[in-house]
C-alpha cells in the first residue's frame, strides 16, 4: 500500500513526454509570435483549450519535431537543465532568447491528487503568456531565424556524442555568439510548479536589437 | 461431431474459463481437461474422418493469439494425435505455439520451442512431422518473413473458399458483417454513402479516390494499407471479448484476401480504404464526443455496427494506455497532410515518408481539430489508424525501417488462418448453429487472449460470471449484503475489532508503543520523585565493588564514551512458548496459528501457483514487478501445474510462522515462512500456538529488568530494546561485558528465555553486534573492528535497507556495505533522496547519530486491514471505512494526537489476479492505491476522517468487490497531550489505560466502534476540507467526542453564535474587534444556534499597534488557540495567538475558566520553548531566518480556500508588516527586536481590520517539506506579499533598511527558487507602490532593492531583469 513513486510509472517518460508536447506548442507559438516565420505558414490549432498557432511547413515543423524528440531522452533522464529557443538575426547573433528552465519539483511524486489536468492548466498559461509576450518585447529586426539550445547538466552531453537518438541529426556545442548575448534583459514570462515538473520561462533579450 | 458432445465440450470450456480467471485447482482442472481431449479426440475423429498420428508425442500449448486459433489447433491435434494442454507445462509441453509474443514472455520462454502455427497446419498438408526449425517465431527475421510470404500465397485461395459460406454466420453477428460489407462494398457506392456520412470524410475519400486511380500510386498506398490493416488487426483483437473469434478472423482474412489483388484493381482497393475510413471515423469519435450524434448517423447508414466502433473504441484507448501520447502523431500528420503547398502527389509520398521515418515524432496533440477550425482540411483519414498504431507495434525498439516491414508481417499474420479454414472453420460454421459457435469462440478466446489487452475484460467477464461463488465462503459480506445498513455497519465494526483483536501483528505494535509509554512514565516518575531505583544497577554496583575488591582492576570499564546495548531475545515467540515446555527444547519448534500437520483443506478458487509465480518474479525480475499480471506468462502460461508434488502444494498451510526456533532455523526454516512449506523442509518441525498473555508477561519482566539498571531504553518492539548503558558503565565502573552478562543472567533468570545483547559505540553498531551474538550471546563491536565487520555485511543488514532498496542498490552493483562505501554521497542522495542517501553513506561506515530515545515520535497514525476484506455493496465498503475511521480516531486519541493529512490505502486485486487468494481471507496479488487529502485543520475526528475517506473512496471509483485491503492512515500528527481537554468531553484514556489496557482487549475498541454506530450517510458530503461554516450538521456524536481543533497554521475564523458568547468578554474586546464578531454574527444569522459553549478565543495579534487598552494583551508567540465550535466538525476553529506571558493580565487570567487556564499555559510552555530557539538563531543573523521552515504550500490553500469563502481577509497587519512578524517572534522574524519600539505605533489602520487577524506560526508545523518556499515575513503567496508590501510603504514613512534587506533576501530566494515570475511581478508592485509613494525615500529604498535584485539576477542568469 504505497503510493506510486517514480520508479512504478515510468516517470521521466510522462514528464518527458508532457513536456515535449509542450514545447512544441511554445516553439511554434514563438516563432509566429516573434514573427520569425512569415505568418501564413501557420495555422491556428487548439492546444490545452486555448488557441495556438502552429506551422505547416513540412520541413520546419520536421526540424522541430527532430530537435525535440532528441530532448526528450535528456529531459526523462532530468538532464536538460534548459531549452532555449534562440531567435538570432542576420548576423546570427542572438537577439531573444525563450528560456525554458526546467527543474524537478521540490517534492516529486505522483499521488493520487497528480492531475495531468493540472499541469495542462499549467502550461496553457505559459501558453497564452508567450502568445502575449510580444507586449513586453522590442520587435526583432527582419530576417531573423531561430535555434534550438539545451543546456544540459554535468555530462549529458558526452552521452549526447555517444548516442544520436535521431541519424544524422547530431548535435553540436552551440557557438559562443550563439549563446553570447549583449546587455541581455531578462523579461520572466511565466513559472510553474506542478507535482511533477518545476518550470519557467522567460525571455533575455538584447538591449538594442536594431 | 454430436451435438451433445458439443454441448459437453462447451461446457467444459466454460467451466475452464471461469477457473482459469479465478485460478482453480489448477492441476486438478489440467488432468480433467487432459481427460477430456482424450475422450474427445476420438470422437473428433469419427467424425472427421480423416486422422492420422502426425503429431504422436507433440504436446503443445498455444500461447496468447493465434491463427488459426487455439481451438482450432487443439482440434487439430485431436485428430492428428497430438496433445493439446490448456496450461504451459515446462515438463509436458513440447511446443509452444504463437504468432507473436510479448518482449517478456520470449524472454521467459528462452529455450522453449515457440513455434508458428504454420508448422502445424503446414504438417498436416505434408502428412508428416515437419521439422519445426523453420517455423521458430523468433529464430530469426528473415525466417517469419520467409514463411509469411509463403503463406500469403497459399492463403488466397483457401480464403476465397470459404468465403461464401460466412454470410450465414455473420447475420447472426454484427460485427464482423460489417467489415465484410465494407470490404465488398465497391467504390461507388460507400464513397457515396460516406459522403452522406457527414464531416471530413467525403472530401478524403475522393481524394483517395483520385490518387488510387493512378496505378503509380498505388504502390505508394500500400504499405500504407497494410499498416491500417495491421491496425485493424489490433482492433479486432481489442474488441474480441465482445466479438467472436474465428469469426472476426475470417472476416479478417478475408478483405486480406483481396489484398494481393489490389494493384491492378483499383475497385478493390477503394473499397479497403473505404472500410478503413470508417473505423477511422470511430476512432475520431473517441477524439471528440461532441460529434457523436453523426456518428450515430454513420452507424445508421450502415457503416460502424456498434461492434465495430466499439472495438475501434477501444483500441486507441488502449493504445492510449500503451502510449499516451501518441495521438499527437494525428494532427501532426494530418497537418501535414493539409499542406497547402504540398501537391496530391506530395501529400501521398509525405505520408510514406513520415510512417517509415518518424516511428515516434514528438506528440501534439490536437483533439477535434478539424471541428474546431472547420477551414482546415479534412484529416488523411487512412493514414491515422496506422499512426495511432505505431506506438503500439513499434515498441520500444523506436528505430525506422521495420514500419513496413512489420505491417507486413502483421499483414501475413492475419493471412495466417486462411489455409486452415478449409479443414476446420468451414466445417464448424457450416455444421454447428451459430450461437454455439459464438459462445463457444468467445468463451475460448478469453482463455487464449491473456496475453492481449484484452484481460481486463474478460476476467472482468468472468468476475461477474463467479461472484455469487466467492460471495459464499465469506461470511462477513455474505452475511451482511442482506442486512440494513446499520447492521451492516456494525458488522463491519466487529469484523474490525475483531479483526485487530485478534491481528497478532496488531498486538504487538500496540506493544511496542505500550513499551516506550513505559519507559516515559519511567522518566517522568524519576523526574517526579527525583529518586530512582534502579535495584539491578544497586545490585551491579555491589558485585563490581566486590570484584574490585577481589581482583584488582581487571574489568576497569576504561574510556568508554558511549555505549549502547541492543537487546533482543532469541527467537522471542518461540522460547516464550516452550518455556514451561522443557520437552520442546532444542527442537525445531515454530510459532504458527496451524496446529495440524500443515495440511489445509484446498479451497476452490485459489490458485497458488499464481501467486507464488508472480512474487517469484517480482523479486527476481524488479523491472517487470509491476507488469500486468496479463502481460506475465503465469496467466498465459500457468505452467507446471501438471505435477503431483504442485497439486500438494496446493494444500499446504498458509499459515505462516511468526517465530521459528534455531533448530527450524537450520533446516532452512524462515520467520514468515508458510506453514505448510516449513514442515515440507523440516517434518519434525513442531507447532506451537501464539500465547499472547505469556509474551506479554515475558516483556513486561524483559523491561523491568532493563529498567532496573538504567532508564535509557528506547523500546524497539516488545522483545528488543536499545539501551544507552554509557552512563551506567561509567557510574557503576563496570564492562560491557560484564553488563550484558549481568542483564542476560537477569533476564534468563526471571523469564525462563535467553536473550542476546549487541553492543557498539552508536544504534546500528549495536544492532548489527546482536546479529553476532546470537544466539544466546553477547558481542561487543568495538570501533576499531567496526571497518572489518562492516566490509562484508551485506547491504541488506542494515536496518532501513529492505528488498525494494537492495534491489536498487544492486542494480548499481552494491551488495555488500564495502561496496557501498565506494558511491558517493551525492550518487547515493539522488539515488534515494537527501535523507536516505545520507543514512546510507553513514551507515555503511558504521556511524550512526541517532540518539537513544526512550519516547519517540509517531509520524502516523493508521489503521489497515487487508485480511478477509470482501465487500459486495459499496454501503459495506462505506460502513467498512466509516469503522475503520473510528479505529483510526481511537488510536488518535489514545496516542494524543491530531493529524491533518489522511490518506487512505486501498489494495485492490490485480486485474488478472485470481478472485480468490490462496491464503484464506488473505489479499493475494493486489494493486496498492493511495490517496491523500489535506484536511482544513488536525482533527482526531473519526467522523471527520471518514467523510474525507469516503470521498477520496469514491473518487478512486473502484470495484468494491476487487477491494482486498483497506487502511487510514493519518499523518502530519500534532500533540493533544498539552492541550487540555474540552469542557464536555473529558477524555477518559490515559497513556497508561494504554499501555495496560492495550492488547488483548479490545473492550475499549469494540465500545468505541460500537459508540458511533449510526454515521448519517450524509456526512461524508461535508468534506472536512472545505469547511462550509454553514452547512455542518449536528450529529449527536460530536457531542460526545471532544473536538480540540489545534490548527496553528488555519487561519480560518470561526466565530461563535453570540448567544454562546460570554458578554462580558466581548464588551472587553476592543472596539474593532467587538465589531468584527458582531459583523460575523450578522452574516451568519440563517445560521442554526445549537451551539455548544465554546472553548476559548479571544485574542488581539498586536498589542501595540492594535488594542492597548486589551484586556488580555497580547505579544503573541508561537503560541496560539483555536477556538472550535464543538458542534460543528466541519468548521474550522478560531485560531489565535497568545500575548506574552509577561503581558497576561492575571486578573483575566484568573477568571478564566478552569481549563482554559490549562490550556493556555500549555501553549504557553510550547511558546517558549519555540522562542527559545528562535531567539538563539536570530542573534546571529537576521537573514538567516527568512527561509521559513515549513510553511507550505498547503498554508495558503487553506488561506485562500478561506478567504474565498468569508471574504474576510486573514491578513491584518498593524505596524509594519514587515516587522509585526518580527514583534510575534514567529522564527520567520528576522529584524532584531531592538528595532521595533522605534515603530510608529499608531499607524492608520488600512481597510483591514487587525483586530481579528489570525496570523500562522508556522514554527508548529514539520511536515516534510524539503525545500522552504521563499515567504516575506511568512507570507509567500503573491498576494499576501502584495498586501504586505502595500502596508509596508503605506504605513510606513521612512523605511528600515533592515526591512528592506528582508524583501533583498525574499527576491533573492525568489531567484534561487527560479520564480522569476512572482519576483518580476513584486518588482513591478514595488515599483508602481514605491514610486507612487510621496515619500522620496521610498523611491530610493525601491531603487536600493531593485539594484541588489539585479545583481544578483546577472550573478545567476548573466542578464539584467528588464523593468519597463
Amino acid at each position: 500500500m504505497t503510493t506510486l513513486t517514480r520508479q512504478d510509472l515510468n516517470f521521466g517518460q510522462v514528464i518527458a513526454d508532457i513536456l515535449c508536447e509542450f514545447l512544441e506548442v511554445a516553439i511554434h507559438l514563438i516563432l509566429y509570435v516573434r514573427e520569425v516565420y512569415p505568418s501564413g505558414i501557420f495555422q491556428k490549432r487548439k492546444k490545452y483549450n486555448v488557441p495556438v498557432q502552429m506551422s505547416c511547413h513540412p520541413d520546419l515543423n520536421q526540424y522541430i519535431q527532430d530537435t525535440l524528440h532528441c530532448i526528450k531522452p535528456l529531459i526523462e533522464k532530468n538532464d536538460a537543465e534548459k531549452v532555449v529557443v534562440v531567435i538570432m538575426d542576420k548576423e546570427h547573433h542572438p537577439v531573444e532568447r525563450f528560456v525554458f528552465e526546467i527543474s524537478q519539483p521540490p517534492l516529486l511524486s505522483i499521488s493520487a491528487e497528480t492531475l495531468l489536468s493540472h499541469v495542462e492548466q499549467l502550461l496553457r498559461a505559459f501558453i497564452l503568456k508567450i502568445s502575449v509576450c510580444d507586449a513586453v518585447l522590442i520587435n526583432n529586426p527582419p530576417g531573423c531565424s531561430f535555434t534550438v539550445l539545451v543546456h544540459t547538466r554535468e555530462a549529458a552531453t558526452r552521452n549526447m556524442e555517444k548516442v544520436q537518438v535521431i541519424k544524422d541529426f547530431p548535435w553540436i556545442i552551440a557557438d559562443e555568439q550563439e549563446v553570447h548575448m549583449k546587455e541581455p534583459r531578462l523579461i520572466p514570462l511565466k513559472s510553474m510548479t506542478s507535482d511533477i515538473v518545476k518550470m519557467q520561462l522567460y525571455v533575455e533579450e538584447r538591449a538594442q536589437k536594431a | 461431431m454430436s451435438r451433445d458432445g458439443w454441448m459437453k465440450k462447451k461446457a467444459n470450456t466454460s467451466e475452464d474459463n471461469g477457473w482459469a480467471e479465478r485460478g482453480g485447482y489448477m492441476a486438478a482442472k489440467v488432468s480433467k481437461l487432459d481427460e477430456q481431449f482424450k475422450l474427445d479426440a476420438p470422437r473428433e475423429k469419427q467424425k472427421e474422418g480423416t486422422c492420422s498420428g502426425i503429431f504422436s508425442g507433440v504436446a503443445i500449448y498455444v500461447n496468447g493469439y493465434t491463427e488459426p486459433s487455439a481451438d482450432e489447433l487443439r482440434r487439430l491435434m485431436m485428430l492428428h494425435g497430438g496433445q493439446f494442454h490448456m496450461y504451459y507445462s515446462r515438463s509436458k509441453t513440447t511446443h509452444i505455439i504463437a504468432n507473436n509474443l510479448p518482449n517478456c514472455k520470449i524472454q521467459d520462454l528462452k529455450g522453449e520451442k515457440v513455434i508458428r502455427p504454420e508448422w502445424i497446419t503446414d504438417s498436416i498438408k505434408a502428412g508428416h512431422l515437419l521439422p519445426h526449425l523453420k517455423y521458430q517465431l523468433y529464430a530469426k527475421q528473415k525466417n517469419t518473413l520467409f514463411s509469411g510470404m509463403i503463406w500469403h500465397h497459399n492463403s488466397e485461395t483457401a480464403g476465397s473458399s470459404h468465403c461464401p459460406l460466412q454470410p450465414s454466420v455473420h447475420q447472426k453477428l454484427h460485427l464482423p458483417q460489417q467489415n465484410t460489407e465494407f470490404s465488398v462494398s465497391h467504390s461507388g457506392g460507400s464513397s457515396s454513402s460516406c459522403r452522406n456520412n457527414s464531416i471530413p470524410v467525403p472530401v478524403h475519400c475522393e481524394a483517395n479516390l483520385q490518387s488510387t486511380q493512378h496505378s503509380f500510386k498505388a504502390r505508394l498506398v500500400n504499405p500504407k494499407l497494410s499498416r491500417s490493416e495491421s491496425s485493424q488487426l489490433s482492433d479486432s483483437r481489442h474488441s474480441r471479448s465482445s466479438l467472436t473469434n474465428p469469426l472476426s478472423n475470417q472476416c479478417n482474412t478475408k478483405t486480406h484476401t483481396k489484398h494481393p489483388h489490389k494493384s491492378p484493381q483499383p475497385a478493390h482497393l477503394l473499397g479497403e480504404e473505404l472500410k478503413i475510413n470508417g473505423v477511422l471515423q470511430t476512432s475520431l469519435d473517441i477524439t471528440s464526443h461532441s460529434k457523436m450524434n453523426e456518428m450515430q448517423e454513420c452507424r445508421e447508414d450502415g457503416f460502424c455496427s456498434d461492434g465495430v466502433s466499439k472495438g475501434v473504441n477501444k483500441a486507441p484507448l488502449s493504445n492510449g494506455h500503451v502510449h499516451p501520447f501518441n495521438g499527437a502523431l494525428k494532427s501532426e500528420d494530418s497537418s501535414l497532410v493539409r499542406d497547402p503547398f504540398s501537391s496530391h502527389r506530395d501529400v501521398s509520398k509525405c505520408k510514406i515518408k513520415k510512417s517509415t521515418d518518424k516511428p515516434q515524432s514528438p506528440p501534439k496533440q490536437m483533439n477535434a481539430d478539424p471541428y474546431e477550425f472547420p477551414p482546415s482540411p479534412p484529416k488523411q483519414s487512412d493514414l491515422l489508424p496506422g499512426f495511432v498504431e505505431q506506438p503500439c507495434t513499434q515498441g520500444a525498439d523506436g528505430h525506422k525501417p521495420p514500419t513496413s516491414h512489420e505491417a507486413l508481417q502483421a499483414n501475413d499474420i492475419q493471412l495466417l488462418p486462411k489455409r486452415l479454414h478449409p479443414h476446420t472453420q468451414v466445417p464448424a460454421v457450416s455444421e454447428q448453429t451459430p450461437p454455439s459457435v459464438s459462445s463457444r469462440s468467445t468463451l475460448q478466446s478469453s482463455v487464449r487472449l491473456n496475453g492481449s489487452h484484452q484481460d481486463a475484460f474478460s476476467s472482468d467477464l468472468t468476475f461477474l460470471s463467479t461472484t455469487s461463488v466467492t460471495a459464499k465462503p465469506d461470511p462477513p459480506t455474505d452475511e451482511t449484503s442482506l442486512k440494513t445498513s446499520d447492521l451492516l455497519l456494525e458488522q463491519t465494526g466487529g469484523l474490525i475489532s475483531e479483526y485487530y483483536s485478534h491481528s497478532r501483528l496488531h498486538q504487538i505494535s500496540t506493544w511496542r508503543v505500550g513499551f516506550s509509554e513505559y519507559v516515559n512514565e519511567l522518566h517522568s516518575k524519576r523526574k517526579a520523585t527525583g529518586v530512582t531505583s534502579c535495584p539491578g544497577k544497586d545490585r551491579l554496583r555491589k558485585s563490581t565493588a566486590q570484584r574490585s575488591t577481589n581482583s584488582q582492576g581487571t574489568s576497569a570499564p576504561g574510556s568508554i564514551k558511549s555505549c549502547i546495548f541492543h537487546v533482543d531475545m532469541d527467537c522471542f515467540f518461540v522460547s516464550v512458548g516452550i518455556r514451561h515446555k522443557p520437552e520442546l527444547k532444542g527442537k525445531p519448534v515454530a510459532v504458527t496459528s496451524n496446529r495440524g500437520q500443515g495440511r489445509v483443506p484446498i479451497r476452490t478458487g485459489a490458485n497458488l501457483q499464481v501467486e507464488l509465480e508472480y512474487y517469484q518474479r517480482k523479486y527476481t525480475q524488479p523491472g517487470k514487478a509491476d507488469d500486468d499480471l496479463s502481460g506475465t506468462p503465469s496467466q498465459d502460461t500457468p505452467d507446471s501445474y501438471g505435477t503431483g508434488t504442485d497439486q500438494e502444494a496446493a494444500a499446504l498451510s498458509m499459515a505462516e510462522i511468526a517465530s521459528c526456533s534455531y533448530e527450524a532455523r537450520q533446516a532452512g526454516v524462515k520467520n514468515g515462512m508458510f506453514f505448510g512449506k516449513a514442515k515440507q523442509l523440516c517434518p519434525s518441525l513442531q507447532s506451537v500456538p501464539y500465547d499472547f498473555e505469556a509474551y506479554k508477561e515475558v516483556a513486561l519482566n524483559l523491561y523491568e529488568i532493563l529498567a532496573s539498571y538504567t532508564h535509557d531504553i528506547e523500546a524497539l518492539s516488545c522483545d528488543e530494546a536499545l539501551v544507552d548503558a554509557s552512563a551506567l558503565c561509567t557510574e557503576v565502573g563496570v564492562s560491557p561485558d560484564d553488563l550484558a552478562k549481568a542483564i542476560r543472567a537477569d533476564i534468563k533468570e526471571k523469564t525462563g528465555c535467553s536473550a542476546s545483547v549487541g553492543m557498539g559505540s552508536n544504534i546500528l553498531l549495536a544492532r548489527l553486534a546482536t546479529r553476532k551474538a546470537k544466539p544466546n550471546g553477547q558481542y561487543f563491536l568495538r570501533s576499531e573492528e567496526v571497518d572489518d565487520f562492516i566490509r562484508d555485511l551485506p547491504v541488506t543488514n542494515l536496518p532501513g535497507v529492505g528488498h525494494v532498496m537492495a534491489k536498487k542498490l544492486a542494480g548499481m552493483g552494491v551488495k555488500s556495505c564495502g561496496e557501498l562505501q565506494q558511491v558517493s554521497l551525492s550518487q547515493l542522495q539522488k539515488k534515494f533522496g537527501p535523507r536516505t542517501g545520507q543514512t546510507l553513506f553513514r551507515f555503511c561506515r558504521g556511524l550512526d547519530d541517532r540518539p537513544v530515545r526512550f519516547k519517540k515520535e509517531r509520524k502516523s497514525v493508521s489503521a489497515e486491514m487487508n485480511y478477509n476484506i470482501r465487500f459486495t455493496t459499496v454501503d459495506e465498503a462505506e460502513c467498512f471505512l466509516t469503522n475503520l475511521s473510528m479505529e483510526v480516531q481511537r488510536r488518535l486519541q489514545e496516542a494524543g494526537l491530531r493529524g491533518r493529512r489522511v490518506t487512505l490505502k486501498v489494495m485492490v486485486r490485480k486485474v488478472g489476479a485470481p478472485l480468490e487468494p490462496a491464503k484464506y481471507g488473505g489479499h493475494g496479488i493486489c494493486d496498492n492505491l493511495a490517496r491523500t487529502v489535506m484536511l482544513a485543520q488536525s482533527t482526531d475526528s473519526g467522523q471527520l476522517i471518514a467523510s474525507a475517506v469516503l470521498k477520496l473512496f469514491h473518487a478512486m471509483k473502484l470495484q468494491v468487490k476487487d477491494l482486498r485491503g483497506v487502511g487510514i492512515q493519518v499523518q502530519l500528527l500534532e500533540g493533544n497531550q498539552s492541550v487540555t481537554h474540552d469542557c464536555r468531553g473529558p477524555r477518559t484514556r490515559s497513556i497508561k489505560n494504554m499501555l495496560l489496557g492495550q492488547g488483548l482487549s479490545a473492550t475499549s475498541n469494540n465500545k468505541d466502534t460500537r459508540q458511533y454506530p449510526t454515521v448519517h450517510p450524509s456526512s461524508s458530503s461535508h468534506h472536512p476540507a472545505e469547511p462550509l461554516p454553514g452547512t455542518s450538521k449536528d450529529h449527536p456524536e460530536c457531542r460526545k467526542r471532544p473536538k480540540h481543533s489545534r490548527t496553528r497554521l488555519n487561519f480560518s475564523i470561526e466565530v461563535p453564535s453570540p448567544s454562546q458568547v460570554d458578554l462580558s468578554v466581548l464588551e472587553a474586546l476592543p472596539a474593532e474587534l467587538r465589531e468584527q464578531v458582531e459583523q460575523s454574527w450578522t452574516k451568519r444569522e440563517e445560521r442554526p444556534n445549537n451551539f455548544h459553549p465554546l472553548n476559548l478565543y479571544i485574542s488581539s495579534p498586536d498589542p501595540r499597534s492594535a488594542s492597548p487598552p486589551h484586556p488580555v494583551p497580547y505579544n503573541p508567540p508561537a503560541g496560539t488557540l483555536v477556538l472550535q465550535i464543538p458542534n460543528q466538525p466541519d468548521s474550522p476553529g478560531i485560531v489565535l495567538e497568545l500575548p506574552n506571558f509577561s503581558q497576561v493580565d492575571p486578573d483575566v487570567f484568573a477568571a478564566l475558566p478552569k481549563e482554559l487556564q490549562e490550556e493556555l499555559k500549555s501553549a504557553y510552555n510550547r511558546a517558549t520553548n519555540i522562542q527559545a530557539q528562535v531567539k538563539t538563531v536570530e542573534q546571529k543573523n537576521p537573514l538567516l531566518q527568512l527561509k521559513q521552515p515549513g510553511v507550505g504550500i498547503g498554508i495558503g490553500r487553506v488561506k485562500r480556500r478561506y478567504k474565498r469563502k468569508n471574504g474576510v481577509s486573514p491578513l491584518k497587519k498593524g505596524t509594519s508588516p514587515l516587522k509585526r512578524r518580527q514583534v510575534t517572534k514567529s522564527p520567520s522574524k528576522t529584524i532584531p527586536p531592538a528595532v521595533r519600539p522605534q515603530e510608529p505605533m499608531n499607524v492608520p489602520k488600512t481597510e483591514n481590520d487587525p483586530s481579528t487577524s489570525k496570523q500562522e506560526t508556522p514554527a508548529s508545523v514539520t511536515p516534510s517539506v524539503p525545500r522552504p518556499v521563499p515567504a516575506l515575513a511568512g507570507a509567500c503567496e503573491l498576494t499576501d506579499i502584495k498586501t504586505l508590501l502595500r502596508e509596508w510603504v503605506t504605513t510606513i514613512t521612512d523605511p528600515m533598511e533592515e526591512d528592506i534587506l528582508q524583501v533583498v533576501k525574499y527576491c533573492t530566494d525568489l531567484i534561487e527558487d527560479k520564480d522569476l515570475e512572482k519576483l518580476d511581478l513584486i518588482i513591478k508592485y514595488m515599483k508602481r507602490i514605491m514610486q507612487q509613494s510621496v515619500e522620496s525615500v521610498w523611491s530610493m529604498a525601491f531603487d536600493f532593492i531593485l539594484d541588489n535584485v539585479q545583481l544578483v539576477v546577472q550573478q545567476v542568469y548573466g542578464s539584467i531583469l528588464k523593468i519597463a
